[in-house]
């Protein structure tokens, strides 16, 4: 088997992360390459969320999850490869939706999604990482081999035990964030795991790191002993999205007086690992 | 501290291109166009042909989100935004129902969004209309740096704090000494000076339905510096070998 790129098949992309501070003498700017494999979905607008058909490429060994043997994108999926010209997105006609039609379905609150989650997405998506949304299982085989404890939602617990692998699993899904309140405070949003050419929906393995996005201030000791209990084990990283030109993802970790804690690492990023 | 330019023949280049000249022509061109930005939660999003792209990059306004369409989309600020539509009055913003927005309704959308949305934007369009080039101030814990031209010719001389006058609560930065020390410490370090710009509402009430009362408000301009008392007696030492 040929080694497989582990950043999920970035090895065409021209330019993967947005222009960031240009030169005076601007000129023509960078364009991204047209790409030969280029994925095709069709928008489901009932269930909010795409129906890939036509698979290129192994980012699909990353990206989207996995119910009666097809592969579901959600929103964040589907306008981050649209953007990069990977996929396209059609309707029930089979006409291509538009970059400006994905951009209104976000503004719309589609599927749960913010744009401040899509920011996070697209910029940790671009730096390698595996994301998925929080709250549902890359397959039904994952979940059937995930300890009960594991997701914190238990919305996507009750998908699982229902036993049921038909489309209405899907439906589910969206429903359980279509009831999303995109302007909660504090809550968490996507899995983290790290790059991996090995990786397996099948059996991921725990994320990296669960993300909350924080909207407004930062989150109070309470707001995160709360969430910590959601997420059993799983560390937690906070993050704030700032709209500005020298955009940053700030993120932080605040530190909590708990008896637990044996060691805080600093890598790019900061988290806790809570040890037994 | 004067103007730190970036290399040689960065402000002669500067001088050559005024900013002021390149945000007429930026105007001219999303007029001619008849520009409209989507509205999303706390940005605009504008797609720009070439010429545009060229501008906004000269005039750093927004940021280039490359994508694979023929044009280039901008991503501006809540404040970049109003700037571009109330004070440049170039571009038309629509909701997510693609309905255009009128004056009022944008208002009340971004006085909704930020708390203190009317004071930021006064002080940001303060800036502009003096030609600076204002950007976020998130990376040194501030609300904006200013910069005398484009960022790739010379460092940004600023750091910007505002603070609104008549606030009841007062604000919630440099409240005690400790404040005053690590933000000043922190603007040594990146060789920029601490502006506080105080916005007066001048008894005007904030009608959180229309831009008009941003009329009555006014702008004090305030540095401030760390007076070192070492260096200002040798400064000034007569007579002393």
């Amino acid at each position: 088997m040929e080694t497989e790129d582990w950043s999920g098949g970035w090895s065409d992309l021209e330019v993967a992360s947005p222009l960031s501070d240009k030169g005076y003498d601007l000129g023509d700017s960078p364009k991204l390459q047209h790409r030969k494999n280029v994925t095709r979905a069709y928008w489901k607008e009932a269930l909010g969320m795409a129906e890939i058909v036509s698979i290129k490429g192994p980012r699909w060994r990353t990206t989207g999850i996995v119910r009666d043997g097809k592969i579901y994108a959600f929103l964040e999926d589907v306008l981050f490869l649209a953007e990069i010209g990977a996929l396209h997105l059609l309707d029930d006609k089979d006409e291509c939706i538009p970059l400006k039609d994905i951009y209104m379905k976000v503004a719309q609150g589609i599927g749960g999604l913010s744009w401040e989650s899509f920011e996070v997405y697209k910029h940790l998506k671009s730096l390698g990482y595996i994301v998925k949304r929080h709250g549902v299982y890359w397959t039904v085989k994952h979940a059937k081999r995930a300890p009960a404890s594991v997701e914190g939602e238990s919305g996507s617990q009750r998908i699982i035990d229902n036993g049921s692998e038909d489309i209405s699993s899907i439906t589910e899904i969206t429903e359980l964030f279509r009831a999303v309140k995109i302007k909660d405070e504090v809550r968490p949003v996507f899995d983290v795991y790290p790059p991996n050419s090995m990786f397996k929906k099948s059996s991921p393995g725990d994320p990296m790191f669960i993300l909350c996005i924080n909207h407004g201030n930062p989150s109070t000791k309470e707001q995160i002993e709360d969430l910590e209990r959601q997420c059993e084990g799983i560390p937690l990283l906070f993050c704030y999205v700032e709209h500005g030109r020298d955009h940053t993802m700030e993120s932080w970790k605040q530190k909590l007086n708990n008896p637990i804690v044996k060691s805080i690492c600093c890598i790019s990023i900061l988290y806790m690992k809570i040890l037994d | 501290m004067g103007p730190r330019w970036k290399g040689k023949g960065s402000e002669v280049k500067a001088l050559a291109n005024p900013i002021s000249r390149s945000i007429l022509n930026l105007k001219s061109s999303l007029i001619k166009s008849n520009s409209k930005g989507i509205l999303t939660s706390c940005s605009v999003r504008l797609a720009c042909n070439p010429e545009q792209t060229n501008l906004l990059n000269q005039t750093c306004f927004g940021r280039c989100e490359m994508t694979i369409d023929k044009d280039q989309w901008f991503q501006f600020t809540l404040e970049e935004a109003c700037y571009l539509y109330f004070s440049l009055k170039c571009i038309k913003i629509v909701g997510d129902d693609d309905s255009v927005k009128t004056d009022n309704d944008l208002w009340e959308y971004m006085t909704s969004k930020k708390v203190d949305f009317p004071n930021v934007f006064k002080a940001y369009s303060h800036l502009r209309d003096k030609n600076w080039v204002v950007r976020s101030g998130c990376q040194f814990g501030v609300d904006f740096v200013a910069y005398r031209h484009h960022p790739s010719l010379v460092h940004s001389e600023y750091a910007v704090l505002v603070f609104s006058k008549g606030k009841v609560d007062g604000n919630d930065r440099l409240r005690v000494w400790s404040d005053f020390q690590s933000m000043l410490r922190l603007c040594g370090s990146v060789a920029k000076t601490l502006l506080i710009l105080y916005v007066n509402t001048n008894g005007e009430k904030v009608i959180a339905s229309s831009p008009s009362c941003l009329d009555g408000y006014s702008v004090v301009e305030r540095t401030i510096t760390r007076w070192s008392e070492e260096r200002c007696r040798e400064d000034q030492a007569v007579g002393m070998k």
